[in-house]
């Protein structure tokens, strides 16, 4: 039997104090003028017709026409201004003078109308409403062109600050290679690292450093590690390099600094509309009101989410007057099933000889952390009397289900800021849609009415259209909003003046300084 | 010898066609609509069943499953993979950028093995039964049951954070591979080390040792010199089983250490259930696994005149 005498145990203890005493070795030193951001995946070649590279670069290299400014505001990008006409079926844009794309490249109007050319009125392309209503484009002048619509499109503007495919590559780009008119240049890629360095022809506010590494590192955990190690400056955002609340909280015991923006796209509990159970508005009562929305952000999200009713926060443009977050009844849930001919207590309901019992369609690859929300759901509503069968499947037999409504509960998102509110409404509230293996959250004949006259409506009867969209969701109990998670990042002490950009698909670089 | 090996041979390809018609049937008959996911990375919001069911055709998903793994198996003879359907590019551009990775820790991480197993099992015999050998013991035990993703982020605490002697992640010199070659050679160097020390022990109690013995030698000379090459047959075999299953290893500890191999693109390739990618990567596996172990009979057919001889029904 082995045994640990003392000489021994001072032997190891002087051994481990050794050890812990020893300098740390400066390895993350040497990098001077450079940003080090943590990517979950390879950004590849920044193709902007294709949707496979990392949505979040493509703003550091590539210019819109609009940019997307807090709140939704319109800010002028490529364009420095622009003009609707009043019958909707054209807008002009005055294209900024002086600018160069990173190749030496000229951007006018010819470049602008080669870009635009190449996704408006493509089939591929259709889901963005300026690109399915589009007719022809007139170059005006060789800084100003027209673009003409076959019908309005009130988000048109919106619509132009997304991601991809509307921003301005180089007509002279070779194949493959990311050439656009932004502050960030592409030096190399590789699935490890993809470096760019400062345009420092860039026609806006330059960056204060002259490089940033986008390092791969896929596991969420060994991010943290090398951020707390100093090789990594930057982690987090939802659509870069996720980072869980957890982490986050404990990352911001070790001195690093936490950053946490509330954010722009709604955690949602979708209903079957084709599910005979969910057709019943007093079972989707019941879970409205059954859920402690509050409990769900504050242990699940350990604060870094903000509960809500209402299907779109405010950090998007149109997302209407705020209901108040209910708090969780579960007297007067039960009495929601009561009122529907539902007979029973805590221990269970039936009516007509049906016993009420729920499938929770779950996916921890489609949303991670679902599992543990689900599980938090079931338990409240099994105090309701309202029995919750969980089913965790894979993302692919997620999207097979979710078109098909195959389900009485499950988990949806909405897109966030910029594709919001339009795009979360016209894809996932409208029956006519196909958003392939996306499903939508409700759809019904009424619905489908508010929803299309909303979209088509501009100017400012739009927000009264919006809102009754809005209205008709909530009276209607046709989805269970839950939270908005925020955007989560850590930064390392020696990065300061880090803020985040108005969406999660752009990447944060503004603002930072290196201590 | 040569009859055997090829017999050995012809056997290793049969098995290689059985494991990947098996692969092709598994990843293809798991559940999902592979068709829709693609459509979603290719046009985000704007896939549709119109693109899906053309992605469906284009991609013959709607053949008969014999049919597509002949159409695979033809195409993959004449070194054509696929594309990965993740990535967008040819499985060979693939396997040619992360191969080279993946051998180097498979390759760092084995001779590791070898060597910590065999000081380990040589000084546990030398010890025999005293506080060495018990404390090796109680190490090859701690290695060979705790999960390589714990040892991974120990390591990673403890030398990166804490001392900061090497990175945490990536390939930036030599030092980045010590963790990774560490963490992937503890477990089969404790499963081996026990393998070494077993054998020794059941060596030393044969005639030949108590020869030794009885000329005089000492027990660390019998071991080495006697008993040591009596064990080579054992501890190949058990190391060919070994380093084959490193690769398994190599999944975890790629993509904790941030290393570009195999095994960090298979873990993405299940997630996205890029098949073409999951198939070409489990056709790898097997083409590695056969060559490994019949490697491994080959060498102990050398080694061993006993394995040359034909068997008698």
């Amino acid at each position: 039997m082995f045994k640990l005498d003392r000489r021994s145990f001072l032997a190891a203890s002087a051994a481990m104090s050794f050890l812990s005493a020893f300098p740390r070795v400066a390895l993350a030193g040497g990098h001077g003028d450079t940003v080090r951001v943590a990517i979950a995946g390879e950004t590849g070649d920044l193709d902007l017709l294709q949707n496979v590279s990392t949505l979040s670069t493509y703003s550091a290299v590539f210019d819109g026409l609009i940019h997307y400014g807090p709140g939704g505001e319109l800010q002028p990008g490529l364009a420095t201004a622009w003009t609707v006409a009043d019958d909707g079926l054209s807008i002009s844009f005055d294209l900024r003078e002086g600018v160069t794309f990173s190749d030496g490249t000229p951007f006018d109007a010819t470049a602008a109308e080669w870009n635009l050319k190449r996704w408006m009125g493509v089939a591929d392309f259709s889901w963005i409403g300026i690109a399915d209503a589009y007719d022809s484009i007139v170059i005006d002048a060789p800084n100003r062109l027209t673009v003409k619509l076959k019908r309005p499109v009130p988000a048109a503007l919106l619509e132009l600050t997304i991601v991809r495919p509307v921003r301005f590559l180089s007509p002279n780009a070779a194949a493959g290679q990311p050439v656009g008119t932004g502050p960030w240049i592409v030096e190399s890629f590789s699935s490890t690292v993809t470096v760019l360095v400062r345009n420092d022809a860039y026609w806006g506010d330059k960056p204060a450093f002259a490089r940033m590494e986008l390092k791969v590192v896929p596991d969420e955990l060994a991010r943290a590690n090398a951020l707390r190690a100093g090789e990594l400056d930057v982690i987090g955002g939802d659509w870069v390099a996720p980072l869980s609340p957890r982490r986050a909280k404990a990352l911001a015991g070790e001195g690093m600094t936490i950053v946490a923006d509330p954010g722009t796209a709604t955690t949602i509990l979708g209903f079957s509309p084709k599910s005979p159970m969910m057709q019943d508005k007093a079972v989707r009562d019941a879970i409205f009101l059954g859920i402690d929305r509050a409990a769900v952000a504050a242990v699940l999200f350990e604060g870094f989410a903000d509960p809500t009713a209402d299907i779109f926060p405010t950090t998007v443009p149109t997302a209407g007057t705020r209901t108040p977050v209910p708090a969780r009844d579960v007297a007067a849930a039960q009495a929601a099933l009561t009122a529907g001919g539902w007979t029973g207590d805590g221990a269970g309901w039936t009516r007509d000889g049906t016993a009420l019992e729920i499938d929770f369609l779950v996916s921890e690859e489609s949303f991670p952390g679902s599992r543990r929300i689900a599980e938090m759901i079931q338990g409240m509503l099994t105090e309701v009397g309202v029995k919750v069968n969980i089913e965790t499947v894979d993302n692919a037999t997620m999207h097979d289900r979710r078109p098909n409504f195959d389900y009485d509960l499950t988990f949806f998102a909405t897109y966030g800021a910029p594709y919001d509110p339009h795009g979360s409404l016209g894809a996932s509230f409208v029956t006519a849609s196909d958003t392939g293996p996306d499903g939508k959250i409700y759809v019904h004949p009424d619905l489908d009415v508010l929803v299309a006259t909303a979209l088509e409506t501009g100017g400012e009867a739009r927000e009264g259209a919006m809102q009754a969209v809005y209205d008709w969701i909530r009276d209607n109990t046709a989805a269970s909003p839950l939270v908005v998670t925020q955007r989560l990042w850590a930064v390392h002490p020696r990065v300061q003046g880090f803020s985040l950009p108005a969406t999660d698909y752009d990447l944060p670089f503004q603002g930072i300084t290196l201590g | 010898m040569a009859v055997q090996f090829l017999r050995r041979a012809a056997l290793a390809v049969l098995l290689m066609l059985a494991a990947t018609a098996m692969t092709f049937w598994l990843v293809t008959a798991a559940p999902g609509n592979v068709a829709a996911l693609i459509a979603e990375r290719a046009a985000g919001a704007g896939a549709d069943g119109e693109m899906i069911a053309r992605i469906a055709e284009d991609l013959g998903l709607n053949d008969p499953l014999p049919v597509r793994y002949a159409r695979w198996l033809g195409d993959a003879l004449s070194g054509d993979l696929g594309v990965s359907l993740r990535t967008g590019k040819p499985m060979a551009e693939e396997f040619a950028e992360r191969i080279p990775m993946t051998l180097a820790l498979l390759a760092g991480g084995g001779v590791l093995a070898l060597i910590l197993s065999l000081v380990m099992g040589i000084a546990g015999a030398v010890s025999n039964g005293g506080i060495v050998d018990r404390l090796l013991h109680a190490l090859a035990l701690v290695g060979a049951s705790t999960p390589n993703f714990f040892v991974a982020a120990m390591l990673v605490i403890v030398f990166s954070v804490w001392l900061g002697w090497v990175p945490t992640f990536g390939v930036s010199g030599f030092t980045s591979w010590l963790l990774p070659w560490f963490t992937i050679a503890l477990f089969p160097a404790s499963v081996l080390a026990r393998v070494v020390r077993v054998n020794l022990q059941e060596a030393m109690s044969r005639p030949f040792a108590t020869t030794g013995f009885a000329k005089g030698l000492t027990r660390g000379a019998v071991l080495l010199r006697e008993a040591l090459p009596n064990i080579a047959i054992p501890f190949m075999t058990t190391f060919g089983a070994q380093f084959t299953l490193m690769i398994i290893g190599a999944i975890v500890v790629e993509r904790v250490f941030g290393l570009n191999g195999i095994g960090a693109f298979f873990i993405e390739a299940i997630r996205f259930r890029d098949f073409i990618g999951m198939q070409a990567v489990l056709t790898l596996f097997v083409v590695f696994f056969v060559s490994v172990n019949l490697v491994v009979d080959l060498l102990a057919m050398l080694a061993d005149p006993r394995m040359r001889r034909p068997r008698r029904a």
